[in-house]
């Protein structure tokens, strides 16, 4: 039998010619080429640490150990009589080879694989196992291929790198052209393959190139998306041509980065280490020779070179990404308006030149994208960041109109983090809020954070976005609240100011409270919401502190950060805010047992604030009392402050703010018996009722139905009653039938009835008794009342909590029970939680809690009237 | 050696901590965990509705200590981890079989 020639003898003569210690001499013994390997790869490791381990000398190695691997062959061959190839996989297909990467192999037989085969393999494997290398191999028969699938991407995607190094290269090239065949034909299956591997892999990354220590080869950004780059650009053919041009140079300047990098971090680690840790970074810099004054200043110089390597690396592959959508979701661009349109790959202007000098449509463009549910296109996104450095933020809030857009771009709705991200990998986030930029890719070295600042703020907004849609029911919970919020831009703002003070050292939290004044003046954020955004800054810790550190079930721990939250719209914020930013510390960090912890205070703070207010009046703040006696205006005497404040709840300073509490003193001038005074005001769509009078029976619930008999949809209020009578009632409520906006007399309207109610001249059940049957008013009953009383949250008051399906007249229904069982109303909070109204009254009867049967009977007649009302709608 | 493995309040970890640095506890495992013992959980009324919170959070702490300081350390973690009150906690002792050192190999003294 002829002995067919070795595979050594059949490498192409076009095969690059080996170099180094190894090549060349075919009778080297196995410890020559010990010897001489590690020789080169002591060199290696040298100049891989002065920074000059990137592609050339990987080529070098590459070709090193194809020289070590063709001698280990032709010493083999004499085993096989059969046809054989071996190939290069992987980064060593590619011939990036780095100092400790593995050596993977395929080697493919024309013919079924026997005993002598696998002398062959062994052969071969055997020596690069001694020479302490790590080894994948793949040994395959061609006719493994015949049956090959396109949804065998791994196989695909290793095919495609593979070069043959020594045996038969038509048998290569036999596979290559089965391989070319497959995907020729099924191009778009191997291309959603890719894909799916992509966004698995990316998943493993929080999905985010913001690592604080990166995996260079496998995290968004690194090595392996430049090859899952390439891979895509020669999957999907001619398509992907206007890409590939377009990013090849940045590309190519990008691998060469990280590949010096990956040098250094094998050199140093002395394996195949890929995470570019805290510890690493210092040397890597170094290596690298980024300059700085200090380690610190070498590092973040590294780590931003790193940031911009991995943003445009990232940029590239998700623009490659939706161009292999498939074609029947790219459609022609539709319009917009006059100024935008929506073209495949998202929103984009209509005229890039006019609105590069306009960037007012910058923002408007991004408002659109997540009113449309749709990216940012990459034309509208070239055409900012080549124009951003023109303008300031003043550009961006120069009118109202600006301000508020900016604004209200925060309200959290799904699309905000990927939009917010667009923003700030294209400069406009900075510019818009150059508080911004002093976290810009910063990194802080803790035990917890994973992500750099700047990311780990944009990951909160993307865990407000998923409390849309919560994944479990620990969640829900959470998610309700956000559906609570009156003002959740609020929130997402105080998200994004919340670590700008880490632009420095030391306490950021106070820092960030200061730099976020400066942003909020210049965003003219009205005062409420300046408020919150301004305490949610400031106090970003506090409740994560509380939570997970102090005793729970101690009164005092959470009587103490009820005090410090002051209002549940503020604890629900505070609340929201802590989970989503300790969820953004890194995938692992907020764990169920932490979200019950949270939840817990949570719900016994909102206890606290809501049936334990009662019995702390305004005196037990000096420091709160002191301040509004300090900023009192000219026309209000101390005394007449004091004696006004002296009988409210403390509650009532945390929830008004000093220009509002002077305009009530004001208001409760001169009241007498039988009189009301009041102010109906308009804010925006929501109209504010506030009531100074004296205290008389049934009085709540007459007010509230003066409310209902014009149509008013109540949202929330308050009601207080001090010992000397005099009660105090805001409510906030909409004009759902738009009779106060269509009737330019209806203010004076409602303030008349309101006058000739608490005088006694209105029999105010028999005014709501026609309307409240109204066809208008029926609604669709969803879920029983819950009645609740507590007796235990305050020394003083019954707390009768009333959460029901809400409906016209509800609230008059129930304050009225509460009057006929002779019972009092101290003290109310109103609350409408979407279609939920949530009732708190704080209850005496004849100066008293109410004992158990007092309780029973307002229980029974309460449950009466509300089912009678669930049968008339 | 003994397996000391303490489940205390979450927010008593820090003066258990304390407790141990004292006797010179020179490692120790924190872990979250919830549970319940004698304690059964507790019910919370939020908005009018009950719900019950059967599995409540506390922390396990795990340390492992020669024999001869074994007792003050069970009784620094109980003095530190006590409140007086249902919920406090619990401490197990277990056997050591032995314990090594991963970077250096060597055994430790029992």
């Amino acid at each position: 039998m002829t002995r067919p020639a070795t595979g050594a003898r059949d490498v192409a003569p076009d095969d690059r010619a080996p170099r180094g210690a190894a090549e060349g001499d075919e009778k080297l013994t196995r410890a020559q080429l010990a010897a001489s390997l590690g020789a080169f790869r002591r060199e290696f490791a040298l100049q891989a640490r002065r920074g000059d381990g990137g592609r050339a000398l990987q080529e070098r190695h590459a070709d090193v150990m194809d020289g070590v691997v063709r001698h280990l062959v032709d010493a083999a061959s004499v085993h096989t009589p059969k046809p054989f190839v071996v190939c290069a996989l992987g980064g060593y297909g590619r011939r990036t080879l780095c100092l400790h990467s593995d050596v993977d192999l395929m080697i493919l037989f024309e013919e079924e694989i026997g005993r002598d085969e696998e002398r062959f393999v062994n052969a071969v494997l055997q020596p690069l196992w001694d020479l302490q290398l790590v080894v994948g191999h793949q040994i395959r028969e061609l006719s493994d291929f015949e049956h090959l699938e396109s949804g065998n991407t791994e196989f695909l995607l290793a095919a495609l790198d593979a070069r043959p190094i020594a045996g038969r290269h038509g048998l290569f090239d036999r596979v290559r052209a089965r391989v070319a065949g497959l995907i020729a034909a099924d191009r778009q299956s191997a291309v959603e393959a890719l894909l799916t591997l992509i966004e698995a892999r990316h998943a493993q990354f929080n999905g985010t190139i913001y690592q604080l220590e990166p995996d260079i080869k496998n995290a968004p950004g690194g090595l392996r998306d430049i090859a899952a780059l390439r891979y895509l650009q020669t999957l999907g053919g001619e398509v992907f041509e206007a890409d590939r041009l377009r990013t090849a140079g940045a590309i190519e300047a990008a691998e060469d980065f990280l590949l010096i990098v990956r040098g250094v971090l094998h050199a140093e680690s002395g394996r195949d280490a890929n995470v570019l840790t805290h510890e690493l970074q210092e040397r890597v810099a170094d290596a690298m020779g980024f300059e700085g004054a200090g380690a610190r200043e070498r590092v973040e110089a590294l780590m931003g070179a790193y940031f911009r390597s991995a943003r445009g690396t990232a940029r590239a592959l998700a623009r490659s990404q939706r161009t292999a959508r498939p074609h029947a979701e790219r459609q022609a661009p539709t319009p917009v308006g006059r100024q935008f349109e929506i073209a495949a790959d998202g929103i984009a202007f209509t005229d890039a030149a006019m609105a590069a000098d306009r960037p007012s449509l910058w923002i408007e463009l991004f408002r659109l994208a997540l009113t449309e549910g749709c990216a940012v296109s990459e034309a509208a996104l070239d055409c900012i960041e080549e124009n951003v450095r023109r303008y300031t933020a003043d550009d961006f809030s120069a009118t109202e109109g600006d301000r508020q857009a900016l604004r209200s771009l925060f309200n959290p709705r799904p699309g905000l983090y990927a939009r917010l991200s667009e923003m700030h990998d294209c400069g406009l986030l900075n510019r818009v809020l150059p508080e911004f930029e002093g976290i810009h890719c910063r990194v802080i070295r803790d035990f917890h954070h994973k992500y750099t600042v700047d990311e780990h703020t944009l990951l909160t907004t993307r865990g407000l976005e998923t409390l849309w849609n919560p994944s479990t029911p620990g969640r829900r919970r959470f998610g309700m609240l956000l559906e609570e919020l009156r003002m959740p831009e609020g929130l997402a703002l105080a998200l994004m100011l919340h670590d700008i003070g880490k632009a420095g050292e030391g306490d950021h939290a106070p820092e960030s409270a200061r730099l976020a004044r400066t942003a909020l003046d210049r965003l003219d954020v009205p005062a409420d919401a300046r408020h919150a955004i301004e305490f949610l800054v400031r106090n970003h810790l506090a409740m994560s502190q509380v939570a997970f550190r102090r005793d729970l079930d101690d009164p005092h721990v959470v009587a103490q950060f009820a005090h410090l939250v002051g209002t549940e719209e503020l604890l629900k914020m505070l609340c929201l805010m802590t989970l989503v930013d300790v969820e953004a510390v890194s995938s692992t960090t907020l764990t169920p047992w932490k979200e019950e912890l949270l939840w817990r205070l949570y719900v016994e703070t909102y206890n606290q604030l809501t049936l334990g207010y009662g019995d702390e009046l305004v005196p037990q703040d000096p420091a709160g009392l002191a301040v509004v006696i300090a900023g009192r205006p000219g026309d209000i005497a101390e005394a007449e402050l004091t004696q006004f404040l002296e009988g409210l709840p403390r509650r009532y300073l945390a929830l008004f703010g000093l220009a509002s509490i002077y305009r009530h003193v004001r208001l409760a001038r001169g009241i007498r018996r039988d009189e009301v005074h009041a102010i109906l005001e308009n804010h925006d769509d929501v109209w504010e009722l506030t009531i100074v009078t004296l205290d008389k029976p049934g009085l709540f619930s007459n007010i509230a139905g003066v409310l209902s008999y014009f149509g008013m949809d109540i949202h929330r209020g308050q009601a207080m009653t001090t010992p000397v009578g005099l009660v105090l009632d805001v409510f906030e409520f909409s004009d759902e039938q738009a009779f106060l906006r269509q009737n330019p007399g209806a203010t004076g309207e409602i303030t008349r009835m309101l006058d000739r109610v608490v005088a006694g001249w209105v029999d105010v059940p028999g005014l709501l008794r026609g309307r409240l049957q109204s066809v208008l008013y029926r609604r669709r009953h969803s879920e029983p009342a819950r009645l609740h009383f507590d007796n235990e949250h305050s020394q003083k008051y019954t707390v009768l909590e009333v959460v029901a399906d809400d409906a016209p007249g509800l609230l008059h229904r129930v304050s009225r029970v509460v009057w006929e069982q002779g019972c009092d109303l101290e003290l109310a909070l109103i609350a409408t939680e979407g279609r939920r109204a949530v009732d708190v009254l704080h209850l005496t009867r004849a100066g008293k809690k109410l004992v158990e049967s007092e309780r029973n009977t307002l229980k029974h007649e309460l449950e009466r009237v509300l089912e009678a009302s669930d049968e008339t709608r | 050696m003994k397996l000391v493995k303490a489940i205390v309040r979450p927010n008593k970890v820090d003066e258990v901590r304390d407790a141990l640095e004292k006797l010179n506890v020179g490692g120790m495992t924190v872990t979250e965990v919830r549970g319940h013992g004698r304690q059964k959980g507790h019910t919370a009324i939020y908005r009018g509705r009950e719900y019950d919170v059967t599995l409540l959070p506390k922390i396990c702490i795990d340390v492992v200590v020669t024999n001869n300081v074994i007792e003050e350390v069970i009784q620094g973690i109980i003095h530190a981890a006590r409140t007086g009150e249902i919920g406090d906690g619990r401490v197990f002792v277990l056997p050591v079989e032995g314990s090594y050192n991963i970077r250096t190999g060597e055994q430790d003294a029992s």
